[in-house]
C-alpha cells in the first residue's frame, strides 16, 4: 500500500516526464540513489493555495537552464538571456500544474501562483510545510532538481 | 492573418506562435501581451487595423488573468466574433466552465503538442 509521499513522488515523476516528452521532445528520468549535489543557481518557485498549501521549486545550473531554453524554443540562447530564466519558470509552472492535475478531488481544488524566478540558489531554503521531498532528474546528461513541500 | 497571444511567459508566447505556424496558419502579424490588461489595451489600439483572426490566452497571469480578460473584453465589446482559445495548466473544470461562459471557444492544456494546437484551432478558423 503506497503512502502519501510515495504517491506524490510518482505523480511528480509522471508530470516531469510528460512535460519533457510533450514540450521538449526529450525523455527525462529520475535519478535514483546517491546523486551529486545539483548546482542550482537558478530557482523557480510556484505556490499552491487552497485545499493543498505548499510549493514546488525547480532548480538548475545556468548550463542546464540554457539547454532547457534551447530545447523549448528550438533556437540557441545567449549568455544572460532573460529567456533562460523565463524557460525555467515556465517549466516549473507546467510541472507544478501537471502534479496538481493528477491530484484527486478535493485536493485538486487548489490554485497555483505564477512562477517567481531568482538566481539566489537554494542556500538557506527552509520549507514551511509538513511534508517535503526532493527529487533529481536528468535529460541528456543535464541534471536539475525539484523540491515539493506541502 | 493576425493573431494575439497572451501569456506572461515570453518563452511560451514563442512556443505557441511556432505551434500555430506548424499548424499551417499563415500569420502575417502576431500581437503579444503579457497579461490581460495589456491585451485589452492592444485590442483597443488595434480596433481600426485589420481584423484579428484568433486570440490565444493563458489563464494564470499577473495584473489581470485570462478569465478577467475574457470578461472585460465582453463588457467592452472588443474583438467581437474573434475566436478565443485558452492555453493553460489549469485544467480544473470550474475554470473551463467560466472560460466558456465568458466567450472562450476552445481549451488547450499545457503541456501540449503542435498537433493538439492544430486540432483545436483549425476548426475555429474554418467557421470564423
Amino acid at each position: 500500500m503506497p503512502n502519501a509521499q510515495d504517491e506524490a513522488v510518482t505523480r511528480l515523476d509522471s508530470a516531469v516526464a510528460e512535460v519533457f516528452e510533450t514540450m521538449l521532445a526529450r525523455s527525462c528520468d529520475p535519478l535514483e540513489g546517491e546523486v551529486d549535489t545539483v548546482e542550482g543557481r537558478i530557482v523557480a518557485r510556484i505556490q499552491f493555495t487552497g485545499a493543498v498549501d505548499g510549493e514546488c521549486l525547480l532548480y538548475a545550473s545556468q548550463a542546464t537552464a540554457s539547454v532547457t531554453a534551447e530545447a523549448l524554443l528550438g533556437t540557441p540562447s545567449e549568455p544572460h538571456d532573460p529567456m533562460v530564466d523565463d524557460a525555467i519558470g515556465e517549466l516549473c509552472n507546467m510541472i507544478a500544474g501537471g502534479w496538481k492535475s493528477k491530484l484527486a478531488s478535493p485536493d485538486s481544488n487548489c490554485v497555483i501562483s505564477t512562477p517567481a524566478v531568482t538566481r539566489d540558489g537554494l542556500e538557506g531554503y527552509q520549507a514551511r510545510f509538513g511534508t517535503k521531498f526532493s527529487r533529481k532528474y536528468s535529460f541528456q546528461g543535464n541534471v536539475f532538481g525539484v523540491v515539493l513541500a506541502f | 492573418m493576425r493573431a494575439l497571444i497572451i501569456d506572461d511567459s515570453a518563452v511560451m508566447r514563442k512556443v505557441i506562435e511556432r505551434a500555430l505556424r506548424q499548424a499551417g496558419l499563415e500569420l502575417s502579424e502576431v500581437l503579444q501581451a503579457s497579461n490581460g490588461e495589456e491585451a485589452l489595451q492592444t485590442l483597443r489600439d488595434n480596433q481600426g487595423s485589420g481584423a484579428l483572426a484568433l486570440i490565444l490566452s493563458d489563464i494564470n497571469m499577473p495584473v489581470m488573468d485570462g478569465l478577467q480578460f475574457l470578461e472585460a473584453r465582453k463588457q467592452e465589446n472588443l474583438a467581437q466574433g474573434v475566436p478565443v482559445v485558452m492555453i493553460t495548466t489549469e485544467g480544473n473544470e470550474s475554470f473551463v466552465l467560466r472560460a466558456i461562459a465568458a466567450g472562450a471557444q476552445g481549451y488547450i492544456c499545457k503541456p501540449f503538442t503542435a498537433e493538439q494546437v492544430k486540432a483545436r484551432v483549425l476548426p475555429l478558423m474554418r467557421v470564423a
